[in-house]
């Protein structure tokens, strides 16, 4: 549906103003539905960077009053947040490192490769990446208290690897689908080896998507909840996920500090995930759509 | 999906020793690839799921170091007879088949004026997919805020309707509680969809449109005609997504809500982690685990018949 209408040679004043009509109902409804998405952020935003005076009051005013920046000395030194994101830093370094390296082999052999149960892997891959991450939470938690892997940062990572592992290597198979077959076969008749040709030839021409699939892994160990929570109940190594869902507003937190707690650890991931978004729906979807 | 290197086809020149060509080197090569991850979410994904389908026939005792005991249909008979059960299921669709339809017809109306070509437009999809971007921890801390009885910004809104004088206490009334789940989820999941139906629309030839308008075709005949069928399957495809995705959901819920008041937003992941870590009856979580299993491997098949039926449609 392209509002471009038909350009007349008859063009009456009465077309250009229902033109102009429809282009103001347009950039109308734009604005409109822009502002209640946009709302909740907008409000976070609002919320953090003036001093919480101005808004502890009801009704609250919606356009900011004064900046105030000091919030986030106050919540760094107030709150354990540069430990918190540190753990989580680690915990997203480490799956970002294992799923890097399996989902290369695993989507080398999904696209690149042909043999036989090659469908049936990727349906293995579809169904582990569907089920809820709570369905196997006791039993690997049982697992994890008998074989004393519970607080530690790389036990962690290890789950959160293995439960965003499909959707990297759908991912990077979608990618590894672009490389043209000619170049490939070409590399094999020079002599190559087929992970000669995946070392020299498909991963230098899949950069962006290897880039995807570490955004992909860091960012879901960033922002996984349930698993930390569980499995490192120990402060020491608690991620800023668990960390910031302790903090209280207004109760014992000042809404600015609570407020910038969430935007300091927003900031990352939606900046990466807005340039990746193409690769991550795609994996997402299974590559049924291309996003 | 098109084959790149035939494996056997690279097996090269056949060397002098007779090697039987299961155990020929490249023929073995896609299997040593796979075997590592294999063997990963062999261990981390589907060995649990064993167990827990094990140690639902059990009776299991964490803190004293007791051998679990068989108590064989026990805790299916105890579910399968509890109200709260039965609850917990009412409440999982409810809450599933409402976020499937918020926040798809959602993603489809901003898809479709996402689609149209105004001047902003690269900076508007940006913000659209906003929501999406943030992680749900933030997300709930900033609706916790934005709901707040005393100061929550949403209370402006409120306070217009007829009859409001105070405002709600948003968390602690059942169906604003429900409702709130909703919203906030749609909120966070519908960005996805409408990208995912923003490509569906634009793989739709523009040609279709300039003939049928040339056949006098109004905009909802447009609609019914050529965009709805262009985006017919993808539509099909995310609903079931959506199913799974909605059913996953446990952050924004859990720390919300935790599941009421008294239950009502308390959906199956929800309740399978109460049981578990609230009142530490393992046994039973994991026969509730079970049941949930069931239902998304349940649904998971759709998706793959779906795609299996896509594939060959394509081919």
């Amino acid at each position: 549906m392209v509002a471009k209408l038909e350009d007349s040679s008859t063009a009456a004043a009465k077309i250009d103003a229902r033109r102009l009509f429809n282009t103001a109902l347009l950039y109308l409804t734009v604005a409109v539905v822009s502002l209640i998405i946009v709302f909740p952020v907008y409000w976070m935003m609002i919320s953090t960077f003036q001093p919480s005076k101005y808004i502890l009051r009801f009704p609250p005013p919606l356009l900011p009053q004064e900046l105030y920046f000091a919030q986030f000395a106050e919540l760094f030194s107030e709150h354990p947040i540069a430990k918190w994101l540190r753990n989580s830093f680690l915990i997203a370094v480490m799956t970002m490192l294992l799923c890097m390296a399996l989902s290369v082999l695993g989507a080398f052999a999904l696209s690149n490769l042909r043999w036989p149960g090659r469908n049936l892997f990727g349906l293995f891959l579809l169904v582990t990446q569907m089920l809820p991450e709570v369905l196997i939470l006791i039993p690997l938690y049982i697992l994890y208290r008998r074989l004393n892997m519970l607080n530690s940062i790389p036990s962690l990572a290890l789950i959160d690897a293995a439960f965003i592992l499909p959707i990297c290597i759908w991912i990077l198979k979608g990618v590894f689908d672009n490389v043209p077959p000619e170049v490939l076969d070409a590399s094999v008749v020079d002599g190559c080896t087929e992970l000669g040709a995946l070392w020299r030839i498909v991963l230098p021409l899949s950069a962006p998507g290897l880039a995807a699939v570490a955004v992909v892994a860091f960012f879901f160990a960033w922002n996984e909840y349930l698993y930390a929570g569980i499995m490192l109940s120990s402060g020491e190594f608690m991620p800023a996920s668990v960390g910031l869902s302790t903090l209280k507003a207004i109760a014992q937190t000042p809404v600015e500090q609570y407020m910038a707690a969430g935007l300091v650890f927003s900031v990352l991931p939606v900046l990466f995930y807005l340039v990746m978004q193409k690769y991550i729906v795609s994996g997402l979807t299974a590559g049924a759509v291309k996003g | 999906m098109s084959e790149r290197v035939d494996a056997d086809a690279l097996a090269g020149p056949p060397s002098g020793v007779k090697a039987h060509p299961l155990l020929r080197r490249r023929y073995l090569l896609p299997f040593a690839l796979v075997l590592p991850i294999i063997l990963y979410e062999g261990l981390l994904i589907v060995y649990p799921i064993v167990q827990g389908i094990f140690g639902s026939f059990t009776r299991i005792e964490l803190a004293s170091s007791a051998a679990t005991t068989w108590v064989g249909w026990d805790n299916y008979e105890r579910m399968f007879s509890d109200p709260a059960f039965w609850k917990v299921i009412r409440v999982t669709l409810l809450f599933t088949g409402l976020v499937i339809v918020v926040a798809l017809t959602v993603g489809l109306l901003t898809a479709l004026l996402f689609n149209r070509p105004f001047r902003f437009r690269p900076f508007a999809r940006g913000m659209l997919m906003m929501p999406w971007a943030i992680p749900e921890v933030p997300v709930v801390m900033i609706f916790i805020w934005i709901l707040s009885p005393q100061f929550g910004v949403v209370n402006i809104l409120a306070r217009m309707l007829p009859g409001v004088t105070k405002n709600p206490q948003w968390l602690q009334v059942p169906e604003l509680a429900m409702g709130w789940m909703v919203l906030i989820s749609s909120w966070k999941a519908f960005p996805f969809y409408s990208l995912v139906i923003l490509a569906a629309l634009q793989a739709i030839p523009q040609e279709l449109y300039e003939s049928a308008r040339v056949d006098g075709a109004n905009r909802l005949q447009l609609f019914w005609n050529i965009t709805f069928p262009g985006i017919g399957s993808t539509l099909e495809l995310l609903v079931v997504l959506a199913a799974i995705f909605s059913f996953k959901q446990f952050t924004i819920i859990f720390l919300m809500t935790g599941g009421g008041p008294s239950g009502t937003t308390e959906t199956i992941v929800i309740r399978i982690f109460n049981t578990a870590f609230r009142f530490y009856d393992y046994s039973y979580a994991t026969a509730l685990g079970v049941a949930g299993f069931v239902v998304s491997l349940a649904v998971a098949l759709v998706f793959i018949m779906m795609q299996v039926r896509r594939a060959e449609d394509s081919a």
